[in-house]
């Protein structure tokens, strides 16, 4: 794989994944990893306490968002001694760039962790081009 | 030319020329003590790895709840000496990954821990934890002598 091109990849990547954007109403924003592989473009969020089934996960033009509602259950009245984890509604929202094949976007959640793959297009992919 | 070590009150003790530097130094203190603050690279996030705790007090239990999402079962460790609760743990990083295919990398790794002086005497040989989604739960019954007792007072 020549290495100029990996670069080039990298960069229009970089731009492609890096904007969250606000939404008006307030959410907390999850802490987030991305990363590429050969294949594709990797998010990680971080969403402790989030039931699998309460993820929201939107692929709309060139624009990925994830919402979650995570809900603290606290049984009975307790007298609260520690108080740093509340119920929240996370939301991010990312830009994608061209390349991205986004009918083929997975999501796998583990251990309070969503994983989305976002695999880039065939044009996107590095090609190593033989010398004749 | 020689290098000289930075020592970080020095920017404190020229005070009052450099005032902005003892807002440095302060900023930085403030930075690095508030989790989830904006960082100096425009991310978010915490400036070390320390997971958010919630600590309810029932009458007959303690219930602690740890945020440790990513956090691989078997690398957590949880320690009670008298009435000390300690969590540790590590939380590892991707090994196939490379730094320079990260765009974004927000999310903390290394070791962590946190403990806590409960109030009153757990009784040790029940202490229940479970880890699900991301969130780390003990259970701490209380030990008998610690439990509310009601009296009843007889008025003479």
């Amino acid at each position: 794989m020549g290495k100029n091109h990996q670069v080039a990849l990298t960069r229009k990547g970089s731009t492609a994944l890096m904007r969250p954007t606000e939404p008006a109403e307030s959410f907390v924003t999850p802490i987030a990893d991305v990363y590429e592989t050969s294949e594709a473009f990797i998010v990680k969020l971080d969403l402790p306490g989030a039931a699998k089934d309460s993820i929201n996960i939107n692929v709309e033009e060139n624009r990925l968002s994830v919402k979650c509602a995570v809900q603290l259950v606290r049984e009975g009245t307790p007298k609260l001694l520690f108080g740093e984890i509340r119920s929240k509604t996370y939301y991010r929202e990312f830009v994608l760039g061209e390349g991205i094949d986004h009918y083929k976007t997975g999501a796998s959640f583990d251990t309070g962790v969503l994983t989305i793959t976002l695999p880039k297009s065939e044009s996107m992919k590095a090609r190593e081009i033989p010398i004749k | 030319m020689s290098l000289i070590r930075w020592n970080p009150t020095r920017e404190l003790s020229t005070w009052p020329s450099d005032f902005f530097g003892v807002q440095r130094e302060i900023n930085r203190l403030f930075d690095n003590f508030f989790r989830g603050g904006m960082q100096d690279d425009g991310s978010y996030g915490l400036s070390y790895w320390t997971p958010a705790v919630d600590i309810a007090e029932h009458d007959d239990a303690y219930v602690v709840k740890v945020e440790l999402p990513g956090v691989n079962r078997d690398d957590v460790k949880i320690t009670m000496e008298s009435n000390v609760l300690t969590i540790r743990g590590e939380k590892k990083e991707e090994k196939d990954v490379k730094k320079d295919d990260f765009h974004r990398m927000e999310r903390m790794y290394g070791s962590f821990q946190r403990s806590f002086t409960l109030p009153s005497t757990v009784s040790n040989e029940k202490i229940d934890a479970v880890y699900k989604d991301g969130i780390l739960s003990i259970t701490l019954p209380k030990a008998e002598e610690a439990k509310p007792k009601q009296i009843e007072v007889k008025v003479k």
